[in-house]
């Protein structure tokens, strides 16, 4: 391979930081949204990145 | 294909020191034991969700009790209610979870659900 | 069980052989079977040279890595319902690819100023110490080159700076814009 480790690995930094930080979003996301009876608005997305934050925060 | 640097700097090695291990990168992500992380998030958040969901059908059932929705209104909050199990049974089973898995036990305070 | 590994227009050719196209209204969700590997350098690697396959054929909004579904059902669903925020999201990278860029030792504010000059849009990342700058940049196809150049002129009109650049990469930082 004509691309050095040092390469090969700034390379796959880049890679897991796009793969599994970025691209499009679609994850379970819960809605009850019934029309004209207004209930709860539930998008696990938003509980799922909170609770990470909440995890973080009780490592630092 | 892999060979994606367009400009390497004069020390290129000063980039590299970011691990580049998965395992390292899941974990700064999300701060927890990366092995178990993606199940223990999700059952974690599969629980308030189901705990939501009981919620919000109760909530619900008082609304239709005292009167003043629509047939077709109560309808289609039977039917939501009905996509949102069947939905809730894909998570779990994408995770792994059973139902019983999402009835956390808060020691003193009894169980969850 | 499938995932969804990218987004492209109705009007894109076949994919390449593993994939397949799900029309949902004018868009295409494209998918690949579920598989039970871990998720290891190589296998990163391999899904996204499988991505990179299909967009030299199109334009493309690559999918997070992990997004599965049950049938292709739940994933045409879950793509219609984010219809026009993916429409207009593929509108936006027509003809794009995205470049990054990490700097250390030079002035960020000039430097990602004097990239996003030849960028059709750049989104600036959260920066670890040393690092002062990391930047994605949405750079016309055929402006790589031009792109690649300028940061070899800003390099070396800082000297004692260090700017990786590495691209082209689907773009996944502007597939997802509220």
């Amino acid at each position: 391979m004509s691309t050095s480790l040092a390469e090969q690995d700034v390379a796959l930094i880049d890679l897991v930081d796009r793969l599994l930080g970025g691209g499009v979003v679609i994850a379970g996301d819960i809605t009850l949204a019934v029309a004209d009876v207004d209930l709860v608005h539930v998008s696990l997305r938003a509980l799922i990145s909170s609770v990470a934050k909440l995890e973080e925060g009780g490592l630092e | 294909m892999r060979d994606k640097v367009l400009h390497a700097p004069p020390d290129i090695d000063l980039f590299a020191t970011e691990q580049p291990r998965l395992e390292n990168a899941l974990s700064r992500r999300i701060g927890a034991d990366p092995e178990n992380v993606e199940r223990g998030l999700a059952q974690l958040v599969l629980t308030i969700v189901e705990l939501l969901r009981e919620l919000m059908e109760r909530q619900a059932l008082r609304r239709i009790d005292a009167g003043g929705l629509s047939d077709q209104q109560v309808e289609r909050l039977g039917t939501t209610f009905m996509e949102l199990d069947k939905r809730m049974e894909q998570l779990r089973a994408e995770f792994g979870l059973n139902p019983e898995d999402l009835n956390i036990d808060l020691g003193p305070l009894g169980r969850l659900l | 069980m499938i995932e969804l590994v990218a987004i492209t227009h109705a009007a894109a050719p076949p994919p390449p052989a593993r994939l397949r196209a799900i029309p949902v209204g004018g868009l295409l969700a494209v998918v690949a079977p579920a598989t039970e590997e871990e998720a290891t350098a190589e296998s990163l690697w391999r899904r996204e040279e499988l991505v990179e396959e299909l967009m030299a054929d199109c334009d493309l909004l690559p999918v997070r890595y992990g997004t599965r579904f049950a049938d292709d059902e739940d994933a045409a669903q879950a793509v219609a319902a984010r219809h026009a925020t993916l429409a207009a999201a593929l509108d936006h990278v027509r003809g794009a690819v995205e470049v990054s860029v990490r700097v250390i030792g030079a002035e960020p504010r000039a430097t990602h100023a004097a990239l996003s000059e030849l960028a059709r849009d750049a989104v600036e990342r959260p920066v670890q110490p040393p690092q002062v700058l990391r930047g994605a940049y949405l750079v016309d196809r055929d402006m790589v080159d031009a792109f690649a150049a300028r940061v070899a002129q800003l390099q070396a009109a800082q000297p004692g700076s260090q700017i990786l650049c590495t691209g082209p990469w689907p773009p996944y930082s502007f597939s997802d814009r509220p």
